[in-house]
């Protein structure tokens, strides 16, 4: 029997595998790190400022036994991942575990990440093909186009929307997930998924609008590379037809910005976090805005957390569909 | 290298818009009122002939906070993106040149901080160490600390193309040591390439300490103007009720000065991008 791991396709799948526990290794020691490197105590920070003497100590004594800060640094990190190993992130200052409350508003998140990553990649990158082949005024105009919407601070446009579409233009609500009074538990889940979505649309407009700016500018500098190399221009030579050049173009042309895929998620996964806090949305980004505000250190620590593993399973997922669509990949042959 | 950008009519056209906002950041607050002074009289106002650009929710006028805003941003950009760079050039400029373990090290190390969601953490950094009331100095060694990778990587790919020059070979075959080589005949023929690297460097760190002051983890804002600060929309300042009152002129200046300024280093990237890669000016 053939061994299944000697496919080159596998090797490929093994080595990115491990190469993202590295990865997750090295920033779940972080994520030990920050908080013992930071200045002060993170326990003082918690004590309610006026408390005053015996009972601060007490408190402090009490508190520093809770979360095993009395023990050995070696104690602390071999606790460190037993605990994370039985998903205990510890408890946030309302004492309900930071795994429950960072993962019951994930589904927020991730409502927004995706479908932006994905109507992004496709939208940029059909848009800037097209800009690629018709040329002229028009192109040179969505070019102009989606790089001002690259480039500007994805924050301020959300502020501007937000101004021209909510105030102004009283078209959507100015921000939060649900209407207010709207209980999302007393109702079914096909009014809840209608009251959600006018609330829904500007921060998925502000993330698409700023993401598929960058597509796009990328894919029209890639396809009139493509259109300009030989193959290309030895096509027509011989008198292919414009449609399909421009098929060939594209296809050559989408490979590279696959690669892009990688580090879009992980800009992504922050404006989106930026993007909750300013519109409201009830996500990851919210959670870690009303824990900073409230110095929940073990909450903050848990967005983190979060989002790091959705990065890195994300990355994955990508690099497994890249050697997937890259045929020098798939088959292990150079070109 | 110099001459050939200066050829560059985009790169030209990018350097200028980016020296003109750092002329208007050095300038401009010499010339204006102070900007955190608060003034009871003048309470939130649109744009006057007195007030340019209007004011505050305190009375602050708006346009000596945008000069100001545009001074310290600068200079936080300069002290990260100087950080960012310095490290850039440690882990990308020397590890290729010491090929082997040396290499492979520092590159699957930077390759592993690539995958950070580096925003994310830069809030949970800002957020432990600043503990509410961060120095500029703080936030801007911060954003350095966490944006070294993009640099370490571009410099790296432009050694390893100029490692197999001719001029290169003959410096190594006339027996000049690895370190020598490096520092006396790639680093100066990269310097240009580093100065963008560091501007580049320098207007990502302003576009995240904006983000960072937005959502108040930035510098302190009574004490510090930032653009960022400005835009100080879910803490304290000025634009934390602009919206729903309507002031426009809180927030559209600040942040337009920082999509000129990206814009700028953009255009001037692009007219870079071309000079360093030929096949691409046929485009």
């Amino acid at each position: 029997m053939k061994n299944p791991f000697a496919h080159p396709f596998a090797k490929f799948v093994l080595k990115k595998l491990f190469f993202y526990l590295v990865v997750t290794f090295i920033a779940l020691n972080f994520i030990f790190l920050i908080p013992r490197l930071m200045p002060g105590n993170p326990i003082d920070q918690m004590i309610p400022p006026g408390t005053t003497d015996p009972g601060r100590k007490s408190l402090r004594a009490e508190l520093g036994k809770y979360f095993g800060l009395n023990k050995s640094r070696s104690e602390q990190y071999v606790d460190f991942w037993l605990n994370l190993l039985r998903g205990n992130l510890g408890l946030s200052m309302d004492f309900r575990p930071v795994a429950t409350v960072v993962m019951e508003k994930l589904p927020y998140t991730m409502v927004l990440v995706v479908p932006v990553l994905l109507v992004g990649f496709f939208v940029g990158n059909w848009i800037g093909a097209r800009a690629a082949y018709i040329k002229g005024k028009l192109s040179e105009a969505i070019y102009f186009a989606s790089i001002f919407a690259s480039q500007m601070p994805f924050y301020w446009f959300a502020m501007v929307i937000l101004f021209l579409l909510a105030v102004k233009l009283p078209i959507f609500p100015t921000g939060g997930t649900f209407s207010p009074l709207f209980i999302p538990p007393l109702h079914s889940p096909v009014e809840v998924f209608l009251d959600a979505l006018p609330h829904y649309g500007l921060p998925f407009l502000t993330l698409l609008i700023i993401t598929t700016g960058g597509w796009a500018s990328g894919m029209r500098a890639m396809t009139l590379y493509e259109l300009d190399s030989g193959y290309i221009l030895y096509a027509r030579q011989l008198g292919f037809r414009k449609k399909k050049l421009m098929s060939y173009a594209r296809r050559n042309a989408i490979l590279p910005q696959f690669t892009g895929l990688n580090v879009n998620l992980n800009n992504l996964i922050g404006m989106t976090m930026i993007i909750e806090m300013v519109f409201r949305w009830d996500g990851v980004g919210l959670v870690a805005l009303n824990a900073i505000k409230s110095r929940d250190y073990f909450l903050i620590l848990g967005t983190f957390l979060i989002t790091m593993v959705v990065v890195v399973i994300g990355n994955f997922l990508v690099d497994i569909a890249y050697g997937f669509l890259d045929p020098r990949i798939r088959t292990g042959r150079e070109g | 290298m110099f001459d050939l950008l200066v050829r560059s009519p985009k790169f030209i056209f990018g350097t200028a818009i980016v020296l003109a906002i750092i002329l208007f950041g050095i300038i401009g607050p010499v010339f204006t009122r102070d900007p955190l002074k608060p003034n009871p009289h003048h309470v939130a106002e649109s744009p006057s002939g007195v007030y340019i650009l209007g004011t505050g929710d305190l009375g602050e006028d708006l346009f000596a906070q945008l000069c100001m805003g545009t001074r310290n941003s600068l200079m936080i950009g300069a002290i990260a993106g100087g950080f960012a760079t310095f490290v850039g050039v440690l882990v990308g400029g020397i590890g290729p040149y010491k090929s082997g373990l040396a290499d492979e090290t520092s590159n699957a190390f930077t390759n592993v901080v690539m995958v950070f969601p580096m925003l994310p953490l830069l809030i949970v950094l800002v957020a432990l160490f600043g503990g509410g009331n961060a120095s500029m100095f703080l936030v801007a060694t911060l954003i350095g600390l966490t944006s070294w990778p993009w640099a370490a990587r571009c410099i790296r790919s432009q050694v390893l193309t100029l490692k197999e020059r001719e001029f290169i070979n003959v410096a190594r075959m006339s027996g000049v040591k690895g370190r020598k080589i490096v520092i006396t005949e790639i680093m100066p023929n990269m310097l240009a390439y580093i100065i963008i690297v560091f501007v580049v460097s320098l207007s990502i760190a302003i576009l995240t300490e904006a983000g960072l002051s937005m959502i108040g983890l930035g510098p302190d804002p009574s004490s510090n103007v930032t653009l960022g600060t400005m835009l100080d929309f879910l803490g304290t300042g000025s634009t934390s009720i602009a919206l729903p009152w309507n002031y426009w002129w809180a927030f559209i200046p600040p942040g337009l000065v920082l999509t000129i300024f990206l814009l700028g280093v953009f255009i001037m990237q692009s007219g870079m991008d071309e000079v360093f890669n030929p096949r691409l000016r046929r485009v």
